[in-house]
């Protein structure tokens, strides 16, 4: 007898294994729970592959975009409205995927551990979300773009608020035109993509602010530097980048402000790949990086072993370089903050976010300085009235294609912190005369709603 | 649980199936659900009868047993009910019945030289049943291990279970020579052979399980164990090699049903989505959605249970079974013959592996096999063999035999 109540104790191990499983079972079930419980077969929240019942979105002044009547989502009753904020708002079947209805589901409709989705079925709908973007500037956005496709994106570079994201071509979601899947003349291409924020486009000139970062690092004499263009850069054995003038002599500013590709391509050749690779790295290439929930589409510099022809052709912004808009806004959010920090963008109205580290401060202000004088002493600032703009354009060369229009810059001002850019794809022509001045009626305005209307509101009281 | 801390239990477990039952009787609409209200009269009858006789009339005090099955009868009667009055009736027929095997068993167990004579006619009987079933299965759901009978389906291999323990620890305890030893071996051999023929890979595991517990509470010997667990590993590869089309798909979408979520994963990612979907509290009895998923209630009623009577009380029906499983191995110890002891082992043993069988298989932990979870999933065979299992831990307990002890 006494054999078997040893061996007896033997068995416990099995209870014990049973009970350590069955708490890694519920420890799963309890990590992954707003991940399982927003699929799409879940009757509890959707009925024919729809998102019926979730709070509802406002924008940042509270204007509701979307929200749960009667068990149908509806959207604002504005037509601009509901195409301008399509791919912030999302649709309801999933396809948008940075789309509020999918990457913020499980707050949507107010899961919770301990009740499940009971809130959901009881009330009839979920959390209440309050975005930052402002529905009146993604329409003065989207009318501006016009009949391009492309992207602006507006961003707090104080706080990280993203006020505008608005995406080309969008559609309405009360009418969702029925050829998506079929049309073969590429009117609808990319059309579920957020492009702010998952497009990734060649940047061109928009580029050498990231070359002249690597510039300000390593090369001790490159104010005192001048730079003399011939129209073209040549190395040793005769291949060229060619620029879009004969420059002349130059100094470092001026040669960003005519965005001389003799001076950059000649910067990039000299800094050597690694510098450059280094510096990209440190500006937010290759690296990933969150936006709330989802992930921005990653930037990409690779010039590991390239030549020098190649390197002298991605520091002007070509060669297998890409960015996504809602970098560049980052990115130049940092040099605005003169700092080289910028907080990381949110679509949450007063949501806290971290900051995150793009180059040196003397870089930063040093390049602060460079691209207020563009504006300042190149692109004039009667293109941007009221606004003490900075920024760069770019034209960006596409294989087989016109090229794509870029303009990447922030207001100075103290009471009108933003970074703006606006990517015009295919639209041929340059930044200067394409994106400038999409850029201004979007800045204009963010003057006329922030600053103007604060200000209005200071002589009444 | 002695003298009275029997009343204060049971009353808990009657509030606890008054509320549950409450919603099945009483439908939203404010029908009310006859069939329900009478099995719910009859089944608390039972249970207090049960209690009352126990511990006033027979001075049996233990009913911790019970209780733990009565709680989980109560839940599956009360989702059988949710589905539909009818299936409420037939669930409580098969508790009854296994109710009264869990009495019968008990009394020819009762005295160990009469449980010896039973040993052969139960070996060649669960054999029989076995042989028939494979040749005159229906093919369901892809496994050839039911019969019917006019209107009636039974799953013969449920009821094998029972001799199986039976046998095993009626032929251990008298073990003597090697003879018996190799008889069993041949015989375990043969019921999961039959099994595995019937492609019923999850009962023949269980078996096989069962069949180690009963030889390690014989041996106590973890070497040969080991030995044991790792041949017959070998020869189940062996058995994979050669019929891989029907187990390999078992296993092809494990560890990755979301990728499968349409097709083979289909069960296992509903039961995960709609058992969060129920939070820690729940939806309601009938609230759910997984309800309409094939085999709710019988494979899938783990996932019912999370969410519609919320994970708390789904994994408080896991942990029941390991209490099940501890008051075996008790019982186990203070047995008054190797027989009792090696019985109630297995037969603890082998509820707890089959809840883990069915727990961690609809949630994707494990290999999904298709066994229902003792006791609540609902269907005929496997409450009656539940019930009836329940018998070998009983009476391994001491207490049980405490007044016949008194009479001698």
């Amino acid at each position: 007898m006494n054999r078997i109540s040893r061996r007896s104790y033997i068995m416990y191990f099995f209870a014990f294994a049973f009970f350590i499983g069955l708490m890694i079972l519920f420890f799963t079930m309890e990590a992954n729970s707003g991940k399982w419980v927003v699929k799409d077969y879940n009757k509890h929240l959707y009925s024919n592959g729809e998102l019926l019942a979730a709070g509802t979105i406002t924008d940042r002044y509270g204007v509701v975009l979307a929200q749960t009547v009667d068990g149908e989502r509806k959207y604002n009753d504005d037509y601009k409205v509901r195409t301008a904020t399509l791919h912030v708002v999302g649709d309801t079947a999933g396809f948008i995927s940075t789309g509020v209805h999918s990457s913020m589901k499980s707050q949507l409709t107010g899961y919770s551990l301990l009740n499940g989705v009971y809130k959901l079925k009881k009330n009839g709908t979920g959390n209440d979300i309050q975005l930052s973007i402002d529905s009146r500037l993604c329409v003065t956005a989207m009318d501006a773009l016009g009949n391009n496709k492309g992207t602006i994106g507006v961003y707090n570079y104080k706080t990280g608020e993203v006020y505008c994201a608005v995406s080309l071509p969008t559609y309405d979601p009360y009418d969702k035109p029925k050829d998506i899947m079929t049309d073969d003349t590429g009117k609808y291409e990319g059309i579920y993509m957020n492009r702010y924020f998952s497009g990734l486009y060649t940047p061109g000139s928009t580029f050498k602010i990231v070359t002249a970062c690597c510039a300000i690092d390593n090369l001790i004499d490159i104010n005192t530097r001048t730079f003399t263009c011939n129209g073209a850069w040549v190395n040793k054995v005769g291949n060229k980048v060619t620029c879009n003038g004969v420059h002349g002599t130059l100094n470092f500013e001026q040669a960003l402000q005519h965005s001389c590709n003799t001076a950059f391509a000649s910067l990039a050749a000299e800094l050597g790949n690694e510098k450059m690779q280094k510096t990209a790295e440190e500006c937010g290439f290759n690296k990933k990086i969150y936006v709330d929930n989802f992930k921005l589409a990653t930037s990409y510099y690779d010039v590991s072993d390239a030549y020098d022809i190649d390197r002298a052709w991605s520091g002007i912004g070509q060669y297998t370089t890409l960015i996504n808009p809602c970098h560049s806004t980052m990115m130049v959010g940092a040099i605005a903050n003169k700092t080289g920090y910028t907080p990381v963008p949110t679509l949450i109205k007063g949501k806290n976010t971290s900051k995150m580290n793009f180059m040196g401060s003397v870089s930063a202000k040093k390049l602060n300085q460079m691209l207020r004088s563009n504006v300042e002493n190149y692109y004039g600032d009667n293109r941007f009235p009221n606004l003490v703009m900075c920024g760069k354009t770019g034209t960006a060369e596409v294989s087989g294609k016109k090229p794509h229009t870029w303009f990447v810059g922030y207001s100075q001002r103290d009471d009108l912190p933003l970074a703006i850019v606006v990517v015009c794809e295919n639209s041929g022509g340059f930044g200067i005369d394409v994106a400038i001045p999409i850029a201004n009626t979007v800045m204009q305005k963010a003057y006329e709603l922030y600053v103007l209307a604060y200000a209005n509101l200071g002589e009444e009281g | 649980m002695s003298g009275t801390r029997w009343f204060p239990t049971m009353l808990l477990i009657s509030i606890f199936q008054v509320i549950t039952f409450y919603q099945v009787i009483f439908s939203a609409d404010g029908t009310l659900n006859m069939a329900a209200a009478i099995v719910f009269v009859i089944f608390t009858a039972i249970e207090w009868l049960w209690s009352v006789v126990s511990t006033i009339f027979l001075k049996k005090s233990s009913l911790a047993l019970e209780y733990i099955a009565f709680f989980l009868t109560g839940i599956s009667l009360v989702v059988a009910g949710s589905v539909k009055g009818s299936l409420m009736v037939k669930q409580f027929i098969a508790v009854v019945i296994g109710f009264v095997c869990y009495v019968v068993l008990l009394y020819i167990v009762s005295d160990v030289e009469r449980a010896e004579k039973f040993r052969k006619p139960f070996a060649i009987a669960s054999i029989a049943v076995l042989v028939f079933t494979l040749i005159f299965a229906k093919n369901i759901n892809g496994a050839y291990n039911w019969i019917s009978f006019g209107g009636f389906a039974v799953q013969p291999s449920e009821l094998v279970k029972v001799s199986f323990i039976f046998v095993g620890a009626a032929t251990l305890e008298k073990l003597q020579s090697k003879r018996s030893l190799t008889q069993y071996v041949i015989f375990a051999a043969a019921c999961i052979a039959l099994l595995f023929l019937m492609r019923d890979l999850g009962t023949a595991l269980i078996f096989f399980f069962t069949f180690v517990v009963l030889a390690f509470m014989r041996s106590g010997d973890v070497r040969t164990i080991i030995f044991l667990i790792l041949g017959a590993a070998m020869l189940a590869g062996l058995v994979v090699l050669m019929r891989s089309d029907y187990i390999m798909n078992r296993f092809a979408t494990y560890r990755h049903v979301w990728d499968y979520a349409t097709g083979k994963g289909y069960q296992q990612t509903r039961v995960l989505t709609y058992s969060v979907s129920g939070g820690l509290l729940g939806l309601g009895i009938g609230n759910g959605h997984l309800r309409d998923v094939f085999a709710a209630t019988e494979d899938l009623i783990f996932g019912v249970l999370c969410e519609e009577w919320g994970m708390l009380i789904a994994f408080l029906v896991a942990q029941a079974f390991i209490f099940i499983f501890i008051h075996s191995i008790r019982c186990a110890k203070g047995a008054r013959s190797a027989f009792y002891s090696i019985a109630s082992c297995a037969a603890g043993g082998l509820l707890l592996f089959q809840a883990a069988l069915n727990i961690f298989g609809v949630t994707d932990f494990l290999p999904m096999t298709g066994v229902t979870l003792p006791f609540v999933s609902r269907g005929g065979s496997s409450t009656i063999s539940c019930w009836a299992l329940l018998a070998f831990i009983k009476a391994a307990d001491n207490r049980t035999w405490a007044e016949v002890k008194k009479k001698k």
